[in-house]
């Protein structure tokens, strides 16, 4: 479903252009979930924001392939369309935003764009309101301004909910579990497995075993220095999270 | 340094005025007036406060066309169900119907209630221009549910000069919706407007503004208050600009207790230039202001913002908070923004803060990242960053307004 063959690119940073993804190559097939694991500054995040179409990344080389097409020169939101979905490490606080309105907006324009028909008003209310508790929140919270005051906690419920609406073919998740207590974590793992299933890909960035308890990963991989150091199963996690990163960061 | 008319003889426009002017019969304030203006002529970059808004370049080549009688569309404010005064090219047309309880409406002798407004020569010319005002008085104690709503019409190409005066007596409670439009075709066209209000006490005045008209109008108006112990004003001003767009607040405090809450929005594109210019005088004890400005600039646009709180050694406990933020959404785009705070009383809580800057990368690859594309994501950012303006007005209004903002966006602004 996912295909990243290669993939080399930089970014112009006030100190002068860096290389961060250094020839990273990886396939999750339609079914299947992956799990990122790697140290800080690996390119974890970059890699999930070039596969949502940040533009500030240069990809000097590779490609990115979804369900057999090729996704780099699409906008971010021809993307969203398509099904990729990002649930942000740091989720941004957009005052002035209403939150019902921006989420069915969303929705709405990547039916559109899917030509869809759009979702109605009364429909709409049903599936937020579902879904805010699914996720934990409020309906309180809703009627914020898009997560403005919201605790980090709280801002990752928000990604959840948009993730359980948008229901999108391929989720990336950049850490979603940091700063989560036990229920939260639950949580999460119990809105990815009741999206599960043979249409969808899952990529799950996480520096801890315990979301993988909830959401079992077909695959691990570690991330090191720009490139996939290593693969393999589930147990790789628990054996990562005994021996820490450092044999990666000196080999990469 | 002036730029005093007797230096542009040539200027189609000086001779217009002169003609207008000496084909009424003055009286000695207007005379006065003229001979006030005609010293300074029209304020330029180098006049005190003009530095961005050089309103004699802006009319360096304005001939003044004939006014027509193009058909007037019904105003975007009907909804509200206002009492509707036209000013057509500054002739005044009162209601036919009859009024509420407690609302009088007047056509009366400009200089029976001209300001002293000394400085501006606009205002000097204004008022020397003018031979009829509109009076409108609303009696102690009455809560107008009626908004009035004063439309100033221009056809487009003309000149007009206007004056009106409000005033709301003890306790009375009214809304005065303006709107600066224009009819007909073409471009251009030179509109001053005076509007001087006093607001008695416990008095609440709440004051619309919305200026939507062509990219070569220039329009200069003048709102000026006196609120006494108590008093209230509530204003809400947004303006898309035009070949130059001055707004002027001057209010002050002359009872304790008094308070205002002031926001506008300056919205230009292409090469329109919109300037806001305030100075609120805090002359008694224990008043409050709120003011907040937006200034959004695409294109060449060019916004102004001057704000000035002005605490006398008598204004102790006041409380003043000014904000102004701008948006650019092109590299050629420009604001100016200039709050100032001059304080002479001890016991005050005065501050101001300023904030200029493009949109929000990371804000627009989330919205992006969610399905909206680059048209939507950035009018969603801009319509929130304008939010707070819009968030003053009551259920009613607010519409109208956020339907302004939405052409603007579309790029249909006027
Ligand atoms: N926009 C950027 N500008 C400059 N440097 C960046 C930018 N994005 C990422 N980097 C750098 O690239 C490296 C990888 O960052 P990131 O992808 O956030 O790592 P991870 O998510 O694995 O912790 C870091 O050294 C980071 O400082
Ligand atoms: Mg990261």
């Amino acid at each position: 479903m996912l295909k990243i063959d290669n993939l080399h690119a930089r970014v112009e940073g006030d100190a002068g252009v860096v290389e961060i993804l250094k020839g990273l190559s990886l396939g999750v097939p339609a079914g299947e979930v992956h799990a990122i694991m790697g140290p800080n500054g690996s390119g974890k995040s970059t890699l999930s924001h070039i596969i949502a179409g940040r533009d500030d990344y240069e990809v000097t080389a590779g490609s990115v392939n979804l369900s057999g097409e090729e996704i780099l020169d699409l906008d971010p939101n021809e993307r969203a369309a398509k099904g990729v979905f990002l649930s942000f490490q740091h989720p941004m606080e957009i005052p002035g935003v209403a939150t019902m309105n921006f989420i069915r907006t969303a929705l709405n324009a990547q039916r559109k764009a899917r030509g869809e028909a759009e979702v109605s008003a009364a429909d709409f209310l049903r599936l937020i309101r579902e879904k805010t508790k699914l996720v934990g929140l409020t309906d309180e919270k809703l009627k914020r301004p898009f997560n403005v005051g919201f605790s980090g906690g709280e801002k990752k419920r928000m990604e959840m909910l948009q993730m359980a609406i948008f229901e999108p073919r391929f989720c990336i998740m950049d850490e979603t579990d940091s700063g989560l207590d036990i229920d939260a974590l639950k949580m999460v793992g119990d809105v990815v497995n009741s999206l599960r299933g043979p249409d969808r890909g899952f990529l799950v960035i996480t520096h801890y075993q315990r979301l993988l308890e909830h959401i079992r990963p077909d695959h691990v991989h570690v991330l090191a220095g720009g490139r996939i150091v290593k693969s393999g199963g589930p147990e790789l996690a628990a054996e990562l999270e005994k021996s820490g990163y450092d044999q990666f960061i000196e080999a990469a | 340094m002036a730029a005093g008319l007797k230096d542009m003889p040539e200027r189609a426009l000086s001779a217009q005025l002169q003609a207008t002017f000496s084909a009424s019969k003055a009286d000695p304030v207007r005379l006065a007036a003229f001979e006030r203006f005609q010293k300074t002529g029209l304020p330029h970059r180098r006049v005190e406060g003009w530095r961005w808004s050089d309103l004699n370049a802006a009319l360096r080549d304005f001939v003044p066309a004939n006014d027509g009688v193009s058909p007037i569309p019904p105003s975007k404010f009907s909804a509200l169900d206002p009492v509707e005064i036209q000013i057509v090219n500054g002739r005044i047309i009162r209601p036919t119907g009859t009024l509420p309880a407690g609302l009088h409406l007047d056509v009366i002798p400009a200089s029976a209630t001209i300001p002293d407004l000394e400085g501006n020569s606009v205002v000097s010319l204004t008022v020397a221009m003018i031979t009829e005002a509109l009076e409108i008085r609303v009696d102690a104690g009455v809560k107008l549910g009626q908004p009035i709503l004063v439309r100033h019409i221009m056809q487009c190409g003309t000149m007009a000069f206007v004056q009106v005066a409000a005033h709301l007596g003890d306790g009375a409670e009214a809304t005065i919706i303006e709107t600066y439009e224009d009819i007909g075709a073409g471009q251009g066209g030179f509109y001053s407007s005076l509007f001087h209000s006093d607001i008695c006490a416990g008095a609440t005045l709440k004051r619309r503004m919305l200026q939507n008209t062509n990219a070569d109008a220039v329009v200069h108006a003048m709102f000026a208050a006196n609120l006494a112990g108590g008093a209230h004003l509530n204003q809400v001003g947004l303006s898309t600009g035009g070949r130059l767009s001055r707004h002027e607040t001057l209010a002050q405090y002359v009872g304790s207790e008094a308070s205002a809450e002031l926001s506008s929005a300056a919205l230009v594109d292409a090469s329109r230039h919109a300037d806001f210019t305030s100075k609120i005088l805090h002359a008694a004890s224990g008043c409050q202001t709120r003011q907040i400005h937006k200034g959004v600039a695409r294109d060449k646009g060019r916004a102004v913002f001057q704000g000035k709180f002005d605490v006398q050694r008598v204004a102790q406990q006041t409380d003043a908070q000014m904000s102004a933020d701008a948006l650019l959404l092109s590299d050629t785009s420009e604001a100016y923004h200039k709050p100032e705070l001059e304080i002479y009383a001890d016991d005050v809580q005065c501050a101001h803060g300023s904030t200029s800057g493009a949109l929000d990368d990371d804000a627009m690859f989330y919205l992006r990242q969610r399905g909206l594309d680059e048209e939507m994501a950035r009018s969603l950012l801009i319509e929130a960053f304008l939010g707070e303006v819009i968030d003053n007005l009551e259920e009613g209004e607010a519409p109208v307004f956020r339907d302004a903002i939405a052409l603007w966006l579309k790029g249909q602004g006027a």
